[in-house]
């Protein structure tokens, strides 16, 4: 029993191509109960998102290769005109376990490290259980993927630190704050990355966020979103400057929103105590004199990438803790694949004994009471149990160097003089 | 040589038990600060630290239960008590703030107080009248917990403005991920200032109770006097400061790292050209 995986992702493909072999949620139960349905697999999962693109087909005819697999695929979305086999990875037995054991670890993201995909993962094992695609083997590769994931995040930090502007920036703010919840916050533009910036800091208990914006409707709205309903007119803002302690700034101009006058006035009216301003515009929206004022932490976005550049390195730190709870999964993963291939025989092994025992017990059947041929029945299974023990350890146990499945099970199958197995799989 | 260590196999050995507590503690917070502590469950070093104060305080009773249960001034015995007092303070300080981060730098500075200790009072003969009074005696141990919070205050100044610098250099590195925020050593800082500035308060009443119980005249221009009121005045100016001239904690911080050495340099002259100042 094969596992393929074969997709494009970011390191094999750029993003005009994975947009253009994208699924979406129903085009994926499609494409997944088409591949059962024709009868080319007996399992399959697409896992996609912007990011990838991928296949994990249990193939159910030897026709089904890896280059046929990205062939139907290409075809699926007709694509022939712009994506290439060339663009596509595959991946055999544990190599796809450990393609996928990586996914869901966050460690073959874009951003090393990003937690959003162990649940696109979990998502796309869903699809597949719904559409009745996901057997044996990807169920057990999709559970023991998420328990690597688990495992991953709690006993390793690859998921620790800030690695998005926004977020940064409320990392440096938790770093001379220590309680957001009683800090005041200005968030001076509501675009975008100001509602990012302003969504992190509510997560991290900032509460009293006051938001001000040229077309005030957008700040009504987004004050609503957050459920703070504080909103400054932009026209007079500036004369309240001396109540904030961190004032986020994210708005589309060319002159200074903030210039060190009365950034200046507004450090004496709050005696001098601590401010963060983060310019999170392009181009910068505050003036850089104001770094210069007594208790002030003036940030833009060059100086927030050193803090992503610092975790990201942290992060990679991290990887050899992650590649070996991978490792020992993988290693636990392919122990109980070698039980499924050895599975038929054991299967085949003790019916030929049952069969023995019930023909024995046959020709007793009316020589003995009722009695005495339960207690001989009862004898014999304990002695079957007791024969059989050894030869199915052997077949279970993991494989040496010296050793392999097939001359195992032709062993077993050659003394007891077993029948050979359907080649199903 | 006339030694209390030497002569007394017990104390010896609690001497030195004292002193590798101190060392395992420190181990241990360093291990915290230094290591990624993400599968630390259990609280260890807490409990090592309180064993370490309770290892302590017994190992002083057995020291001076000779002489009455009174302590003798010696730079031996100074130390000791400097290095049960700062991990005390400190202690208070972690339960109050609940921050462990910057325990290391404070029990090492305990540590390698009680090091000096064990290292002097091998080497050194019984010297000294030993103490006695409660005026004294309050005097005495106020003095030792208002050195161990100046000398508390003036490290966690010295972390407040590294954190600082990185901040403001966009060094974002060890200190800056391993320290906690400027606020809580803020917070650390003040603590530990309100500490020292109540002990020296007590130093001084207890001073000036013991001189009139013994119908001493107080001598206002005494330099001992003089420096020990111009640093409580400095403390007490430390804490009303902020809130009421809005002194930002930077330049407050500069001010305690100044105090602690001075104290610390004061101290030392004191026991080099005066080893009975008291």
């Amino acid at each position: 029993m094969n596992i393929i995986s074969v997709g494009v992702n970011h390191k094999t493909a750029p993003i005009e191509i994975r947009e253009r072999i994208s699924l979406s949620e129903v085009q994926n139960k499609e494409f997944i109960t088409g591949l059962i349905s024709s009868g080319l697999a007996h399992e399959a999962m697409v896992i996609s998102t912007c990011n990838r693109t991928e296949l994990y087909v249990v193939p159910a005819i030897y026709e089904v290769t890896g280059e046929y697999l990205k062939e139907y695929l290409i075809s699926f979305k007709d694509a022939r005109k712009d994506v290439r086999p060339e663009h596509f990875f595959s991946r055999f037995y544990c190599g796809t376990a450990r393609h996928i054991f990586e996914v869901a670890s966050a460690i073959d993201s874009l951003v090393l490290g990003e937690g959003q995909i162990l649940g696109q993962v979990k998502n796309a094992y869903r699809i597949a259980a719904e559409a009745q695609t996901a057997g044996i083997l990807i169920t057990r590769l999709c559970h023991t993927a998420f328990s690597v994931a688990k495992k991953v995040k709690t006993k390793t930090k690859i998921m620790e630190g800030a690695v998005s502007v926004s977020y940064a920036a409320v990392e440096l703010a938790q770093k001379i704050f220590s309680n957001l919840s009683m800090k005041k916050v200005l968030l001076i533009g509501a675009g975008e990355t100001g509602e990012l910036a302003a969504k992190h800091m509510f997560q991290k208990n900032a509460r009293n966020i006051v938001i001000t914006n040229r077309t005030l409707s957008k700040a009504e709205a987004l004050a609503e979103e957050l459920g703070t309903n504080k909103v400054l007119p932009y026209e007079s803002f500036r004369e309240h400057l001396h109540e904030f302690d961190i004032i986020i700034t994210a708005i589309s101009t060319k002159e200074y929103v903030l210039c060190e006058a009365e950034m200046h006035q507004s450090m004496i009216r709050r005696r001098l105590k601590p401010v963060i301003i983060l310019d999170l515009g392009l181009p910068r929206n505050v003036d850089p004199d104001i770094g210069k004022l007594q208790n002030m932490f003036l940030k833009d976005i060059d100086a927030l990438k050193h803090i992503i550049d610092k975790n990201l390195e942290k992060r990679s730190r991290e990887l050899p803790k992650v590649n070996a709870i991978i490792e020992e999964e993988l290693i636990a993963f392919g122990l109980w694949i070698n039980t499924l291939k050895v599975r038929p025989t054991i299967v085949d092994l003790q019916s030929k004994f049952i069969e023995i025992k019930e023909k024995e017990l046959e020709r007793y059947r009316y020589k003995v009471s009722e009695e005495e041929l339960q207690r001989m029945e009862h004898l014999t299974d304990r002695i079957l149990k007791k024969i059989l023990h050894h030869p199915i350890k052997m077949l279970k146990a993991p494989i040496d160097t010296t050793d392999s499945i097939p001359s195992r099970v032709n062993l077993v199958r050659n003394v007891f003089d077993l029948e050979e197995p359907n080649q199903s799989h | 040589m006339n030694n209390i260590l030497l002569d007394n196999l017990p104390l010896l050995v609690l001497n030195q038990l004292v002193s590798l507590f101190y060392l395992i503690t420190t181990a241990l917070y360093g291990a915290h600060f230094f290591r990624d502590t993400l599968l630390e469950k259990k609280n260890y070093k807490q409990l090592v630290l309180v064993l370490t104060i309770l290892i302590h305080v017994v190992y002083l009773g057995l020291l001076t239960s000779t002489e009455g249960y009174k302590i003798n001034y010696s730079m031996a015995n100074l130390m000791t008590m400097v290095g049960l007092t700062l991990t005390i303070t400190y202690l208070f300080i972690e339960f109050t703030t609940k921050s462990d981060k910057t325990g290391f730098f404070v029990i090492s500075f305990a540590a390698g107080a009680q090091l000096m200790s064990s290292i002097l009072t091998t080497q050194m003969a019984n010297t000294g009248i030993p103490f006695s009074g409660i005026g004294i005696g309050v005097h005495l141990i106020a003095a030792i917990f208002g050195f161990s919070a100046i000398a508390i205050a003036g490290l966690y100044s010295i972390l407040y403005l590294l954190l600082f610098r990185q901040i403001e250099q966009n060094r974002f590195e060890f200190l800056f991920q391993r320290l906690p925020n400027l606020e809580v050593l803020e917070k650390l800082t003040m603590h530990a200032v309100a500490f020292g500035f109540l002990f020296l308060s007590i130093t001084i009443f207890a001073g000036i109770i013991e001189q009139k119980a013994l119908n001493e005249t107080i001598n206002l221009l005494e330099p001992r006097l003089i420096s020990l009121v111009v640093i409580w005045l400095l403390y007490g100016t430390g804490i009303f400061i902020k809130p009421i001239i809005g002194w930002d904690i930077k330049h407050m911080a500069y001010l305690f790292i100044f105090l602690f050495v001075f104290i610390t340099i004061l101290i030392v002259l004191m026991t080099f050209f005066s080893p009975s100042f008291h």
